[in-house]
């Protein structure tokens, strides 16, 4: 290849644009006590979880500042479209489908190797972000009402449950997971989600819609209904103390994958401040708080964690064996999926 | 222009000019998302207006019959709560001045506890194992089942949620009625439900426009009570406009859903408007027919009057206390959700929470500087407003009365969406001042209705009365106008201060990493699990106010707040 004089002006001049660029991000990567770090989650368990075992070391080895926006996943999903490349966010936490068109959509970063226990993250955990938690999806119900315990997602359909069963509203993580796994059992798939649609219209009436777990424990406690599809984390933490008559089956076709992800937004200005706030989540302490205190299960491998807790998560090859879906397929479909829900199921 | 126009419009000019800065450009952007056809998150905004979204909503079934069934909900919600809401007015009319106070710290101290947490003492209520089944078992007869996830409940719910508006709106006309006309009818052998039909249900009629007005637009915006009670089984619009503008991310579908909601809102609230004219032709002193009730109605009224009286009105206050008793009893339960039936053991773990090293306090002082301040703009840009209204002449006023409740009649999730387009904006903005701008916006609507049936109802005669005896215009307004305006500035003072304070839909859109309020903190928990510290919060709210009012009354005389 010969250069001409007027190719090498301009490889000149994109030479001395870029330069600049190698200080820009030399800038960003060194934090310096008083940044602030803006960090957009859940409320309750979740931001007390965080801000003893990642704020409190981030702030210590940094002196950054972090403050916290609350609220529900949609909520948060809707601002940081909004804020699209000028983010007020700098890692904000969202479900696995979420994330994962967050990251297509140029609102959220794909994960690197910037964070460290990147390379002990499960494969399931490494896209649309850096999952935090595994929170499969599985069968919750009364044990007093089940004439034989549930293995399979098929035993929902058994007639013993009819009028008796809450389903869970789509789009939420458990709603999309039990329509998912409901096409699945039924040999369908994403791509074919009629069957799902079909098999499920054909458990009504249902006793409810259910739209959150704190409203499936209540109907729980009032008598409401009898099995749902639930997290099986929060379920156990509800079985163990206020309602030992709920079991949360284990089907033979495997529990779906859910999962909490946190992304670092696309044109944030705390890079490293960020990956080292995502390293920290990941890091033994916070994982271990979190499975023990709401049994969420851990997405990295490099954990001890002690057996008499281990026996309540999803680790291991088990967490290898959660069922999985094309979901760029699911949220391109969520739309009118949402719209035939609302029509078939639930109105 | 007459002077009487100009002073109409520089008395007007305030609020219309906030209104125009602060609500203006979300509710344009909602107008020009509501027309676009192409749906995607990051789709270019064009000029060209398509009717693509109106026109997929009304070809389809479901959206109409969701909008329909919304209106009839808001109407059935609006009419019930008049009917109970009139013997609370009158008993609090009829309350000793000194006990006033407390009378309506009842009423109001319920507005107090969060929308989540009122919506689970309705759950409790119509559950198979709650209180209703529970007194119906123990009567011996068959259970009802579950009441719960029909149109009944959530209509229950939202009459829990807004009966006290009503009856604010009501006491105000009420107690503004003169003794002298009440005597007069008695003096005259009128029976208990001749003196009502004839003298104090008419006089009454501009409060309960706007009561009805009010309860409307409430009822057919609501979606979190929807959501809890409905159990996704009954649709309400605004859970429409929720779930596509954050869950599919379909702004111009969810802005031609809330557009449409608007339009039957200003429709109804027209019509309530045009009912009231022809209703009360003296206000504008036009002569009026003599209304005569038919003889087997006052005849039926004086007999089912004891009922009213002993059994509708305790179970009405019940139903407002409700939840109160609910938040009492479960902040000291020893559970890990805040939804939890059954009470499982005594804790004081969750005061402890909320009381030391808690975000609660910080958020809670948050809540509190805003909604004072969103009670001084609020009151201060109303109240001109209002005497332009009623007693100016402002060119096209229909359409400004129209305009001014534009706010209320499109639900805030809509807002919420418009205010994302216009989030540079905001944000530019102190962030205290970008949250008081909007809270201003929401609580305006309110603020002027209520002032409004204040100053339609003052007694003008009185004012001409200390014009002649040589009061000079502010001695007018500060010994005759604001005294005799006092119960509706206070109605008004404190419905703003309770709007801002448990706002929480667009403050949720706002919300900045420094500046959480209390109810946005609230809802976060509640959007991942909602712990008894939220009771905790409630309860101690509930009792600061009491105590503040306490404290009031010792130092000033309160009752003089309340009446005329």
């Amino acid at each position: 290849m010969t250069v001409t004089r007027r190719k090498f002006g301009h490889l000149v001049l994109g030479a001395g644009a870029i330069a600049p660029m190698h200080f820009v991000r030399t800038a960003w990567a060194q934090p310096k006590p008083g940044d602030e770090l803006v960090i957009g989650i859940w409320g309750g368990a979740q931001e007390k979880i965080v801000k003893q075992f990642v704020e409190k070391p981030l702030v210590e080895k940094f002196g950054c500042k972090v403050s916290y926006v609350l609220g529900g996943t949609p909520e948060r999903r809707a601002r940081a479209y909004a804020e699209r490349g000028r983010p007020s966010f700098d890692v904000l936490y969202l479900n696995i489908f979420e994330s994962r068109q967050a990251v297509a959509d140029g609102v959220t970063q794909a994960p690197t190797a910037a964070v460290l226990q990147f390379a002990h993250l499960y494969d399931t955990a490494k896209i649309g972000g850096y999952g935090v938690a595994y929170n499969p999806v599985s069968i919750v119900y009364d044990k007093r009402k089940a004439s034989k315990p549930i293995t399979s997602w098929k035993d929902i359909w058994n007639p013993e449950w009819k009028g008796r069963i809450a389903w869970p509203s789509y789009p939420g993580a458990e709603g999309t997971a039990a329509l998912l796994m409901a096409a699945k059992i039924f040999g369908g798939s994403e791509s074919d989600i009629d069957i799902a649609f079909k098999k499920i219209r054909e458990l009504k009436p249902f006793a409810a819609i259910q739209n959150s777990q704190d409203n499936l424990f209540q109907m729980f406690d009032q008598g409401v209904c009898d099995l749902s599809i639930e997290f099986g984390s929060f379920t156990r933490a509800y079985a163990e103390t206020r309602n030992p008559n709920i079991a949360i089956a284990s089907p033979v076709e495997g529990q779906a994958i859910a999962m909490n992800v946190a992304c670092i937004t696309v044109g944030t200005k705390n890079q490293q401040l960020a990956e080292e706030w995502i390293n920290l989540h990941l890091s033994e302490p916070c994982m271990l708080a979190y499975a023990k205190e709401i049994y969420y299960s851990p997405t990295v491998s490099n954990l001890t964690i002690p057996p008499e807790l281990a026996s309540k998560l999803t680790t291991g090859e088990e967490a290898k064996k959660l069922v999985d879906f094309n979901w760029d397929l699911v949220i391109k479909n969520q739309p009118q999926w949402t719209s035939r829900f609302n029509r078939e199921i639930a109105g | 222009m007459t002077k009487n126009k100009l002073i109409g419009l520089a008395l007007a000019a305030p609020a219309l000019l906030w209104l125009a800065f602060a609500f203006v450009a979300p509710f344009g952007a909602v107008l020009l998302l509501a027309f676009q056809a192409d749906t995607g998150p990051f789709a270019q905004m064009s000029l060209i207006p398509s009717g693509e979204q109106f026109r997929l909503m009304f070809a389809d079934r479901f959206y109409v019959d969701v909008l329909w069934r919304t209106t009839l909900l808001a109407i059935v919600v609006a009419a019930i709560s008049a009917a109970l809401a009139y013997p609370v007015a009158f008993w609090l009319v009829r309350l000793p001045a000194r006990w006033r106070p407390v009378g309506f710290a009842l009423l109001l101290v319920p507005l107090l506890t969060n929308v989540v947490v009122r919506s689970l003492g309705i759950v409790l209520l119509l559950a198979p194992e709650g209180i209703i089944n529970g007194i119906t078992a123990a009567m011996g007869f068959p259970r009802f089942g579950t009441l719960l996830f029909n149109y009944g409940a959530v209509g229950l719910a939202l009459l829990q949620a807004f009966l006290p508006f009503m009856v604010l709106a009501l006491y105000d006309s009420i107690q503004a009625t003169p003794p002298s006309v009440l005597e007069a009818s008695e003096s005259l052998g009128a029976s208990p439900a001749s003196k009502f039909f004839a003298v104090q249900f008419p006089l009454s009629l501009p409060g309960l426009a706007s009561g009805m007005s009010i309860l409307f637009l409430m009822a057919s915006t609501s979606y979190v009570s929807a959501t809890m009670l409905g159990g996704k089984k009954v649709w309400t619009t605004g859970m429409l406009v929720w779930q596509e503008a954050l869950q599919n991310l379909n702004a111009p579908f969810a802005s031609a859903l809330a557009l449409a909601m608007t339009l039957v809102g200003l429709g109804f609230a027209a019509l309530v408007s045009i009912s009231l004219r022809r209703l009360t032709p003296w206000i504008v002193f036009r002569p009026s027919q003599s209304l005569a009730t038919p003889k087997l109605v006052v005849q039926i009224a004086n007999a089912v009057l004891p009922f009213v009286r002993y059994v509708l009105l305790p179970l009405s206050l019940l139903f407002l206390l409700l939840p109160l008793m609910l938040v009492f009893v479960q902040s000291f339960n020893d559970v890990p959700q805040a939804t939890v039936a059954g009470f499982r053991g005594f804790t004081l773990r969750w005061y402890r929470e909320v009381l030391i090293g808690s975000a609660y306090v910080d958020s809670f002082l948050v809540s509190l500087r805003l909604a004072a301040a969103t009670l001084v703009v609020a009151l201060a840009l109303a109240l001109p407003l209002a005497f332009a209204l009623v007693r100016y002449e402002l060119p096209g006023r229909e359409w400004w009365m129209a305009f001014l409740m534009l706010p209320l009649s499109l639900p805030h999730v809509a807002i919420g969406v418009g205010m994302l387009r216009m989030l540079q904006a905001y944000t530019a903005l102190p962030p205290f001042m970008g949250l008081l701008a909007v809270h201003v916006v929401l609580v305006l609507p309110f603020t002027i209705m209520l002032l409004r049936a204040s100053v339609l109802q003052l007694d003008t005669s009185l004012e001409d009365a200390a014009q002649s005896l040589g009061a000079n215009r502010m001695r007018r307004l500060f010994f005759v106008i604001l005294p005799g305006l006092a119960p509706g500035l206070c109605a008004a003072g404190i419905v703003s201060f309770l709007l801002s304070f448990e706002e929480v839909t667009v403050t949720s859109f706002l919300t900045t990493a420094r500046l959480t309020t209390l109810p946005v903190r609230i809802y976060a928990e509640a959007s991942f699990s909602l712990q008894p510290t939220v009771h905790a919060v409630s309860t101690l709210l509930i009792l600061l106010t009491i105590a503040a009012l306490a404290l009031l009354s010792r130092i000033m005389r309160l009752e003089r707040v309340f009446s005329r």
